[in-house]
């Protein structure tokens, strides 16, 4: 969107390619967007179509207006003509949600009443007293269904069950959620029946068992908690997470840390960048680090929420490699777009892919501004401190809106908490990575890294825990979207005014 | 952005490696500023670090300062209990139910390096009482599991037996008479005999034990009810400071005949938030007119029990005594 703003404001003539296909994205983005919000059919197509020609109809006009006076702003006629034509990807954007949507309604599930169904584990989360299974049906019912299961027996993705129960639609609250990962019915503690395994692909479930030996090797080298809080950290698994240390970590600002989000794959990636700068070139470096963000997606069993995060992850490091804006601009778009294709519901459905985003975003331009408007200086500090709290603000006050329109409250004390817990999570990780690894070769490797790795969740866990005895944060009962647009419009503003100066200080 | 200000993100530009000049310790340069032995000197350091721990884990050994410690640990409903032997042998009774909690309360007790637990008991095939243990044998390394044999009636058993079986701990079979001797400490089976074992209630085949070291008597009981009692209570001198009280304080166990004979000190319960009314005003007050001091893990948290030159100290949260 910045971006967007900018490039309107300079006025380059024609539109090179790279500009067409950020745009297209962008349309078809805001045709999602779009076509999200709406509820009832006929009115999506309406106003899909209405703001569509509408657009077009600006841009056309900014260009007949440009040719009637001739005025001599270049280039800006030829663009808007462009515009206008690439506006169309609106009517593509909002035609794709459609589609999808009415694919994925496509279910057939009998409510309310006790039956008989079989149904393929297509996924299992093991939490500390029950198991959560989402289970696609098989005929004659047809569609994705969650249930919840007794601790025990473990049952494993893959697994052909015949369940005996009653399936419900989801509550009101929670239908959105279910409907963002497909699942349009649950049951709980109906009775399961095993009746074959490896009836799923034969890939997911190699890469399940290998995050379920990356869990089971945390459990036996660590104490339950920080092993939790390591699976939380690495794998983004937080299933076993005590509800006392989840109400902890949302009052000291940290749960993202468990969210796996770009944000953790990003630090994954400069972690192993910052260990290796001693040896490798450049090149090397980068390429080892994306090799490693590669392991740790197959390490999490790959679900589309952790490739989503690395592909996140892995677009920041591209920043940091490739010099040129423009292109990590379109990186980011391209990589957006690729998202919501697989899943055009976390647009708006999904507050992990939300964040994410914006704490890309607020790391790539708004740190900057940040530190050219307060003349920061450039050395990282003591343990990389001023780093931490340039990216930990700009990536805070990027996210502000969403925590507060989600879960009306955003955590002060979080500045500091996690320029104390951040500093060490880079090494915690890649621990967390080395005990693994190691638990593949033996279990007292791995137990002795566990030792290692012992010091440092102590210390983080430490932190959290204190920090939460002395919450500060803000609360607020509702929060409307025309804050969220108001904040935004100022952060942005800001973000010009930063470049503006700099502009100026290099004329 | 300015190619140096994108290198400092993961690597010092040149002009700030020269903090080295700074220090002035010219002779130490070459070592310490060359780079290349930075690393292997930070490698030696972590490496000499690690030796530094594991001598003084070999050096002092946990658990041998000596003193018999019982833990009743806080699971929520249902039942675990640890015996720490002076020898800094380890003995877990039960495990609770499926919830990790006995796990975290393992990793405060035992230190972070012992991965060894020396015998884990299941009195009866019960999830309040081996639903945790499962996880207990996933994560440290076993000894041998002592049980009665008789088998459990749900799915989870089955998981047992399979992780049993997974990592070959040694399931032994015992029954009334036999014992366990570990130095001048011994466990002594009272229960269950062939009879009680064949019970249709599951909770009257409950291994039961006594545990004695010196004058210090500790009754374990597992889900014993009135018949196991007044079976223990015909035969047996059932005398013991420490009572682990039968069946999270059910209203069908705790005789008064039976808690007369065994006459404790102090009787512990295992229970936690529970729709059974767990433990029951019939029972509580059965024990109270012994004149036992009563502790529940519900409100106390885990207790602890130590016995130190024949005096008992018990630690335990809430104590309003």
């Amino acid at each position: 969107m910045l971006d967007f703003i900018i490039s309107l404001r300079s006025n380059k003539i024609g539109m090179p390619l790279h500009d067409k296909a950020f745009y297209s994205v962008s349309f078809f983005l805001i045709g999602v967007l779009l076509a999200s919000f709406i509820n009832d059919w006929q009115q999506k197509i309406l106003v899909t179509v209405l703001v569509t020609v509408l657009v077009a109809m600006v841009f056309l006009i900014m260009r007949l207006y440009a040719l009637s006076t001739l005025s001599v702003v270049e280039g800006l006629p030829y663009k808007s003509f462009w515009l206008a034509i690439l506006s169309l990807g609106i009517l593509l954007g909002a035609g794709y949600y459609f589609v999808f949507d009415a694919e994925q309604k496509d279910f057939n599930i009998h409510f309310g009443d006790k039956i008989t169904f079989t149904g393929i584990i297509q996924k299992v989360s093991t939490g500390l007293n029950q198991q959560n299974l989402v289970l696609g049906l098989q005929d004659p019912y047809q569609g994705r269904i969650r249930i919840t299961a007794p601790r025990y027996p473990s049952w494993s993705y893959g697994d052909l069950v015949e369940v005996q129960g009653t399936i419900k639609k989801p509550s009101e609250q929670s239908e959105k959620y279910f409907e963002k990962e497909g699942i349009f019915g649950t049951a709980s503690f109906p009775e399961i029946a095993f009746m074959e395994s490896g009836r799923g692909s034969p890939i997911k479930s190699l890469l399940f068992k290998i995050k379920g030996f990356a869990e089971a090797t945390f459990k036996r080298v660590l104490s339950p908690e920080k092993a939790a809080f390591m699976s939380g950290l690495t794998l983004g698994e937080t299933a076993e997470f005590s509800k006392e240390f989840r109400e902890k970590m949302s009052l000291t600002g940290t749960s993202h840390l468990v969210a796996l989000s770009g944000y953790n794959i990003t630090i994954i990636g400069k972690g192993v960048m910052l260990a290796l700068g001693l040896w490798f070139s450049r090149r090397k470096i980068f390429l080892l680090s994306t090799l490693t963000i590669i392991l740790f997606v197959i390490m999490t069993g790959a679900e589309a929420s952790v490739v989503r995060a690395a592909i996140m992850g892995f677009i920041v490091l591209l920043a940091n490699q490739v010099q040129r804006l423009y292109s990590f601009r379109n990186a980011i778009a391209i990589a957006a777009f690729l998202m919501i294709l697989f899943n055009p519901k976390i647009l708006v459905w999904d507050i992990g892919f939300q964040l994410s985003f914006a704490a890309v975003m607020g790391l790539v331009y708004l740190e900057p501004a940040i530190r050219k408007l307060f003349k920061v200086s450039p050395k990282p500090g003591f343990l990389n401190w001023r780093a931490n709290l340039l990216t930990t603000v700009s990536a805070q006050l990027a996210v502000i809106p969403i925590l507060l329109s989600n879960f009306s409250s955003f955590s002060l004390i979080g500045f500091l908490t996690n320029i104390l817990v951040l500093t060490f999570v880079p090494a915690t990780m890649f621990l967390g990575l080395l005990v693994v690894a190691a638990g593949i070769l033996s279990y007292y490797l791995a137990q002795v890294i566990g030792w290692l790795a012992n010091i440092f969740l102590s210390y983080e866990i430490g932190v959290i825990d204190l920090f939460a005895k002395i919450p500060i944060q803000i609360s607020v009962q509702s929060f409307s979207l025309i804050f969220s647009v108001l904040y935004y419009v100022i952060i942005i503003t800001v973000i010009l005014y930063a470049r503006r100066r700099k502009a100026h200080v290099l004329a | 952005m300015p190619e140096e200000e994108r290198r400092t993100f993961w690597r010092k530009p040149p002009h700030q490696n020269g903090h080295c000049q700074k220090i002035g310790a010219k002779r130490l340069m070459p070592i310490w500023c060359g780079g290349k032995y930075k690393s292997v000197l930070l490698v030696l350091a972590g490496l000499l670090v690690l030796d530094g721990v594991i001598w003084y884990l070999i050096l002092f050994p946990k658990g041998a300062d000596g003193n018999l410690e019982l833990y009743f640990l806080d699971v929520g409903q249902g039942d675990s209990q640890l015996v720490n032997l002076p020898a800094g042998v380890q003995v877990l009774i039960d495990g609770g139910p499926p919830n990790s909690r006995v796990l975290s309360e393992l990793s405060e007790i035992l230190p972070a390096s012992d991965s060894y637990i020396d015998l884990v008991v299941m009195t009866h095939p019960q999830l309040d009482h081996f639903g945790g243990l499962i996880d207990v044998l996933k994560k440290y390394k076993v000894g041998a599991f002592i049980g009665t044999g008789r088998k459990g009636e749900i799915d989870a058993y089955r998981e047992l037996i399979h992780v049993l079986k997974n990592r070959e701990i040694p399931y032994i079979v015992l029954e009334e008479g036999d014992r366990i001797k570990n130095g001048d400490n011994l466990f002594s089976v009272l229960s269950p005999n062939n009879q009680n074992l064949l019970s249709k209630e599951l909770n009257d085949t409950s291994l039961v034990l006594m545990l004695e070291r010196g004058g210090l008597k500790a009754l374990y009981t597992g889900d014993i009810g009135f018949s196991v009692e007044n079976y223990l209570t015909g035969k047996y001198d059932l005398r013991a400071q420490i009572l682990k009280v039968p069946h999270h304080g059910s209203k069908f166990s705790s005789g008064a005949e039976f808690v007369g004979e065994v006459k404790p000190q102090v009787a512990v319960i295992g229970v936690g938030k529970n729709s059974y009314g767990h433990p029951t005003r019939e029972a509580l007050e059965r024990i109270e007119e012994k004149g036992s001091r009563i502790f529940r893990t519900d409100q106390n948290a885990t207790v602890k029990v130590v016995l130190e030159d024949q005096n008992l100290a018990i630690f335990a949260e809430n104590d309003g005594y």
